[in-house]
């Protein structure tokens, strides 16, 4: 009896304390790794090494939603989206700096997110999958068609790189330490939000929303902030997007990459934040590593995605398995609708 | 004297069903309160009318005074009424710390400020470990503070049912509904769970228990509310409605 | 009021609301009976186009061989789309149930897997640039009708569409299969016990409706005249959003939210650019699941 109670947490927080130190290595690995790259000396590999932080970025704020809240997002690209073109309108158009489009961007996502998932947040399940499916479809039309502000196909120019405060932080090094930095930053963000009680209170949602307002928790307004939180990140990251390329289209936010974000998440794990991470980093790395095999990278996205629902249902190190919580969101839904409803109505002809 | 529980005239129609029709009933501060009826008596939905999980068709929900039908569940659980659910339903992927953790974080909210800043001033300190607190507490009130770590899934079916007591007594509850508490337990569990809730009652918690059968509330309960048919037929002391003609029709039909 | 501007736009809708009604058929039919969203039936799209263009190009056949070969193409991928992102979730089934929830509602995520591989891999083959179908198979010959200018293929994808749905009203009342088909839509269990092989019978409804899609996809080739990996895309969301606005497992209701659609978007194309018409099919989805969210036909239920 006392080895089990030894082996009881001393303090329900214990997990909190256990993410300082794996944050404390990535920390370390981002520090190191512009040593490690110095020997290639190619430009490249920051290009990629950044790609692949951005991405930890938006597979880490989509975990938030999708992993935690439980909530079923194929929109998620379009938030991105909006901040890199918030990024770099107020930067070709009103010349501000980073600096000032950093926040600005995730702001503008979040209020955009904020004003969208004020009438859908009561959806549930599948229709809230297809409302954020529409939602992000929207969202791109308008960067690609309202063509007097976001230029439209042709995209726009981002003619600044980054700087703090008028400090010029543009060389490769610097573009690299600064998207770590802000990455690494917001990271641990999400991870305080997700491993605190507030945490608790969204992955109650996605274990039974039902029970959880039985518990107090106010579910729709829950899932509207974990919502809006993450496509605060998500403008963050396309911020970061913006200035790091110097040039955005509307290509760079459709379906498809919120579909990769998707993959990163469940590959992952859901409800695991380091694997989000770690799904990032394989679903960026792993293609450009095998760049040599030709441009294989999408068509892996959706091979490494169908086995690991095939064959690791709970990702690599996830909380939920991933057909589980499908299940739960779409069950919900299609227990009452369809033919199935026991109304003896079968396909078609009512 | 106002009652802790005012129940006048609620009624619920689905469809062309009356599920309950017109029932009034009240619960006083400390009480511990039975509901029974036959299967299909309407008891799962007066309970879901008061903790408003289904709107009502018609009448007032009054707790503490204050008019609560119309309240969304999380609101009516905010003010202090806590319930557990007939069919366990716990949250099977989060360890029992967490799940337990859910009910004190309802009743004591923590915001997405509270959790990234929260740690850097003392009310945001405060309140964690206020939270922490009342979860350790109530996993110590049902005794499984041994498998706080432990994925809610993985727990033995009655020590589940604990669990889901706990985390409505994390809310810390001025009054606690318990539906079917006994439903799937052996006549020894069943005896350890009526000790268990006649000790909660002891420490001054307002109780009632929905419940089928009629056994464990008799044990236990002070008085008793019977519904069949979706009205009620009864309201009494144990002795009482041990006798009552309605009730003994109700439960076993005309005596032929 | 009879303006023939609006005459030829509403004609011009009522023809892309068809040509969305033929994806919706097939979509809805798989829906239907397994309560899963076929994600990849924009790809058996994509795949009947290319099956048309490839065989063109390599034997210049006959317009109805054409046609024929995508149908089997599509048959054919209905068939290992069913065994590849389908079959394998039922085994996280009880072994009771078939259409357990596990099964129907887990596959949404491995049919999306299932149709990135395959435009991929359309894309690695035959490249993401836009291929023109050779001018002698376009059904595109103008026709006047009164006031309003049509083209041939108009009337084909009008008489394919009413073709369909009147053979898919035979089969599944009049024949044994369809029979088949809606039992297990109805009861899998009960279907069944009462000795329905229901393995078949969603394997048949996966390369009925796939056929169906592959036809759509090879019709819409030669009518616009053009064949690339992507173009199954905004024809597989507007093939649900006519699917949700119906709702979700009547035909009828999909096709003639579709033709809603149709219409609707041409007449957008009134008054905003062209590339703004399908914020309408969006919009409308939108509005759909906020305010009907049982579909614009569907029966009352009480919680979504």
């Amino acid at each position: 009896m006392n080895a089990f109670e030894n082996a009881a947490p001393a303090d329900g927080l214990t997990r909190r304390r256990g993410l300082l130190v794996p944050a404390l290595i990535l920390l370390l690995v981002f520090a190191a790794l512009p040593a490690l790259l110095a020997g290639f000396d190619k430009g490249y590999f920051y290009q990629i090494a950044n790609l692949a932080l951005i991405f930890v970025l938006l597979s880490a704020s989509m975990h938030l939603v999708t992993g935690v809240a439980g909530l079923l997002h194929l929109g998620h690209a379009a938030f991105y989206g909006v901040g890199a073109y918030t990024a770099a309108l107020l930067t070709s158009k009103l010349g501000l700096g980073f600096t000032v489009t950093l926040p600005l961007s995730g702001l503008v996502a979040a209020l955009v997110a904020f004003l969208v998932a004020l009438p859908t947040m009561r959806l549930v399940s599948i229709y809230f999958a297809v409302a954020t499916l529409a939602i992000g479809q929207m969202l791109y039309l308008v960067m690609l068609n309202w063509v007097d502000f976001t230029k439209g196909p042709n995209g726009v120019i981002v003619s600044k790189g980054f700087e703090l405060f008028g400090f010029s932080l543009s060389g490769r090094l610097g573009a690299y330490y600064t998207v770590a930095a802000v990455v690494t930053l917001s990271v641990i963000a999400i991870g305080r939000l997700s491993h605190s009680y507030y945490g608790n209170a969204l992955r109650s949602i996605r274990e039974d929303d039902q029970c959880a307002d039985a518990m107090g928790v106010s579910t729709v307004r829950l899932k509207m902030e974990a919502f809006t939180l993450s496509a605060f990140f998500a403008g963050i990251a396309g911020s970061l997007w913006a200035h790091m390329t110097g040039y955005i289209s509307p290509g760079d936010f459709k379906f498809s990459e919120s579909i990769l974000i998707l993959a990163m998440v469940v590959v992952g794990g859901l409800g695991s934040l380091p694997g989000a991470v770690i799904g990032a980093l394989l679903l960026i790395l792993l293609p450009e590593g095998l760049r040599a095999l030709g441009d294989f990278r999408n068509i892996m996205v959706g091979l490494v995605m169908f086995l690991s629902i095939l064959l690791l249902p709970k990702g690599l190190l996830g909380e939920v398995s991933a057909l589980r919580l499908v299940r739960r969101q779409l069950g919900a839904a299609w227990r009452n609708t369809g033919p199935a409803n026991g109304k003896g109505e079968g396909i078609g002809w009512r | 004297m106002t009652h802790l529980l005012e129940i006048r005239n609620v009624s619920r129609r689905f469809g062309g069903v009356q599920a309950v029709g017109d029932v009034t009933a009240h619960v006083n501060e400390g009480e511990l309160v039975g509901l029974i009826g036959p299967n299909g008596a309407g008891k799962t939905t007066l309970f879901n009318l008061i903790s408003g999980f289904t709107p009502l068709s018609g009448g007032t929900v009054a707790f503490a005074g204050r008019t609560i039908s119309g309240l969304k569940p999380n609101q009516v659980a905010r003010l202090g009424i806590s319930r557990t659910f007939q069919n366990l339903r716990v949250f099977p992927n989060m360890s029992v710390f967490d799940n337990v953790s859910v009910g004190a974080v309802g009743a004591l909210p923590q915001g997405a400020f509270g959790a990234l800043f929260g740690g850097l001033h003392r009310s945001g300190r405060d309140r964690s470990a206020e939270i922490s607190r009342r979860t350790w507490e109530a996993l110590e009130a049902v005794g499984l503070t041994h498998v706080a770590a432990e994925l809610a899934a993985n727990l033995p079916y009655g020590q589940r049912k604990y669990l889901e007591i706990a985390r409505a007594l994390a809310m810390r509850p001025r009054f606690l509904i318990l539906d079917e508490p006994a439903a799937g337990l052996n006549d020894t569990e069943t005896r350890d769970l009526a000790a268990f809730i006649k000790r909660l009652h002891g420490q001054g918690l307002t109780v009632m228990l929905v419940e089928h059968d009629m056994t464990l509330v008799m044990g236990i309960c002070q008085r008793i509310l019977v519904l069949a048919s979706g009205r009620k037929i009864a309201d009494g002391t144990p002795d009482a409605i041990r006798t009552d003609a309605a009730v003994l029709e109700a439960y076993l039909g005309v005596d032929e | 009021m009879f303006d023939p501007y609006y005459l030829q736009q509403l004609a011009i809708g009522l023809s892309l609301g068809m040509t969305y009604a033929l994806m919706a058929i097939g979509f809805t039919l798989i829906f239907g009976v397994l309560n899963v969203v076929n994600f990849a039936h924009g790809e058996i799209y994509t795949l009947g186009a290319f099956a048309g263009l490839v065989l063109i190009s390599a034997t210049a056949p006959p317009i109805v061989a054409v046609i024929l070969g995508a149908l089997a193409i599509g048959a054919l991928a209905g068939f290992s789309l069913e065994r590849i992102a389908f079959k394998p979730f039922r085994r996280f089934t009880d072994e009771a149930s078939l259409k357990s929830r596990a099964m129907r509602e887990s596959t949404l995520l491995s049919s999306l897997a299932v149709s990135i591989v395959v435009r991929e891999a359309l894309e690695i083959v035959f490249g993401s640039q836009m291929r023109s179908v050779p001018f002698e198979y376009l059904i595109n010959t103008p026709v006047r009708v009164g006031p309003v200018i049509l083209v041939t293929g108009d009337f084909i994808i009008f008489g394919v569409a009413a073709a369909m749905l009147i053979g898919l009203q035979y089969l599944l009342t009049r024949t044994r299969v369809g029979l088949a088909i809606r039992a297990v839509s109805n009861n899998p269990l009960g279907a069944k016990y009462v000795g329905i092989d229901t393995d078949r019978t969603i394997i048949t409804t996966f390369v009925v409706g796939s056929m169906m899609g592959a036809a759509a996809g090879i019709l819409m080739g030669l009518y616009y005249g053009a064949v690339f990996p992507a173009m199954g895309f905004t024809p597989g969301i507007k093939a649900f959003v006519a699917m949700v606005m119906g709702g979700l497992s009547s035909i009828p209701g999909a096709v003639i939210c579709a033709l809603i659609l149709g219409i609707s978007e041409s007449m957008a194309t009134t008054f905003v650019s062209s590339g703004w018409s399908d914020m309408v099919a969006y919009g409308f989805l939108i509005l759909t699941l906020i305010f009907f969210p049982n579909g614009l036909f569907g029966a009352r239920r009480e919680r979504v």
